[in-house]
């Protein structure tokens, strides 16, 4: 044990020197102390209140922008609704694909159709059977089987090589589908179905498989569920 | 009570972020074997009405008469459910390639158009489900009498029996309940059509 000093008048004393410093103050000088000690003390509480503000308001206003940063993300990140195939809707859109407001009908003879090649209207009782054929069909007969669901593919003979006609055929359906030439177009291919139409210059066009995907069989032709066989099979059927 | 509202909020992005890849509660997908049967199985029925049909109207046969007219009305009818399904699940009618929903199968032969990166020919798909070819069509608008009823039910029977993997695939693969009831139906109609034309074709002397 160190001695203490000589000043002291406790009785005890102490091996902890900060111990031995309080021992060795005087009354007046203990009372300075704790009032300086519990100022620390109360300094000590204020700073840490003041940081508690600025870590809640940090916290606060942190956790308000992460929430509202995650509803918008909710939206903004939102997964396209899935296409809808109803009738008159949008599936998917395709550029370039013009549709109308035929009426169906039965009639005999032949019609003056709006649309070269037609794409709807008044049409005869009987229906082109679906398939390839080789030769130009007759309108009145082919739009009953648009009236079916059918796609009706024609092409200019003189635009489409062998090459890309093949090319287009492998990108047919096996069913509800004619292929015939057409005399008269204004275009390479066109396809139609009942009251829509695409125009397009290449057999390599990706609309083709677009236009199909909305059309074939779609809910806007009269009568989907009819058959595309069964009645009249045109000039030049290879299939 | 703003807590509330933040507990509240978050919830709300959540509760978006959870739908997202969900296109509904139970619809199948684009390329669910409920799909692709839908399509495939449309296909398939579409040829049995155009023979039964042609048959109906020649045939002199009373028996053969009744099931033409059976196999066209009730597969045209299945059709019929077969177009609304893919309707009511928001889906095309068109499809991928035919049967390549039917590679997952345990059955290890890859169908055509799933094992090879060539699109199926029409050919190729139709012998893969037992379809007529043209020609084969061709013959029987063009036969009459007994050759027509024979040519048929052999016909027929090849078109029932093809129609079966493809059931079977989507009892295997497919989980919309009323997609099995009806394949499930259509394998055991089809069937018991089946012995009934190998009966047909007893009764009336076919052969081949």
């Amino acid at each position: 044990m160190t001695p203490t000093s000589p000043r002291s008048t406790d009785k005890r004393t102490s091996g902890n020197p900060a111990k031995q410093a309080e021992i060795n103050l005087t009354v007046k000088q203990q009372r300075e102390q704790k009032r300086q000690e519990k100022l620390a003390e109360y300094q000590r509480q204020l700073a840490r209140r003041r940081r508690g503000k600025v870590v809640g308001w940090t916290l606060g206003v942190v956790g308000v922008a992460a929430i509202v940063a995650a509803i918008i993300a909710s939206f903004v990140f939102a997964p396209p609704p899935p296409a809808s195939y109803t009738a008159g809707g949008e599936g998917i859109e395709i550029e370039g694909v013009e549709t109308f407001t035929n009426e169906t009908n039965h009639v005999e003879g032949t019609v003056d159709y709006e649309q070269t090649p037609p794409a709807g209207g008044p049409h005869n009782a009987v229906w082109l059977n679906c398939g390839i054929y080789t030769e130009p069909q007759p309108d009145e007969h082919a739009v009953h089987s648009l009236e079916h669901g059918a796609v009706w593919v024609t092409y200019d003979a003189d635009a489409l090589s062998d090459d890309e006609l093949n090319a287009l055929k492998r990108k047919l359906p096996s069913s509800y589908v004619i292929l015939s030439p057409y005399e008269g177009l204004d275009t390479p291919i066109a396809l139609s179905a009942w009251n829509a139409q695409l125009k397009v210059d290449s057999a390599d066009d990706e609309r083709i498989e677009q236009f199909f995907e909305e059309y074939w069989r779609n809910q806007n032709a009269p009568e989907p569920n009819a058959a595309c066989t069964g009645a009249l099979d045109g000039p030049g059927k290879v299939s | 009570m703003l807590i509330a509202v933040a507990v509240a909020a978050l919830a709300f992005a959540v509760g978006r972020f959870s739908t997202f890849g969900s296109s509904g509660p139970l619809a199948p997908a684009n390329d669910s074997a409920e799909a692709g049967f839908a399509r495939d199985m449309q296909v398939h029925h579409a040829q049995a009405v155009e023979m039964a049909m042609e048959l109906y109207r020649k045939t002199e046969d009373e028996d053969l008469r009744a099931l033409s007219y059976d196999i066209a009305t009730g597969q045209s009818a299945q059709r019929g459910e077969m177009f609304d399904w893919l309707v009511q699940w928001g889906l095309p009618q068109a499809g991928g390639p035919p049967m390549a929903w039917m590679s997952g199968t345990g059955d290890g032969h890859g169908h055509g158009g799933a094992a090879s990166d060539e699109p199926m020919t029409d050919a190729e798909m139709r012998e893969a489900m037992g379809m007529a070819s043209d020609e084969e069509l061709a013959r029987l608008r063009a036969a009459e009498g007994l050759d027509a009823d024979c040519l048929f039910t052999e016909l027929m029977i090849r078109h029932h029996e093809g129609a079966i993997p493809m059931v079977d695939a989507v009892l295997e693969l497919g989980s919309e309940p009323r997609v099995l009831a009806v394949a499930e139906s259509m394998k055991v109609a089809q069937t018991a059509e089946i012995d009934a034309m190998k009966a047909v074709q007893a009764r009336l002397g076919c052969t081949g």
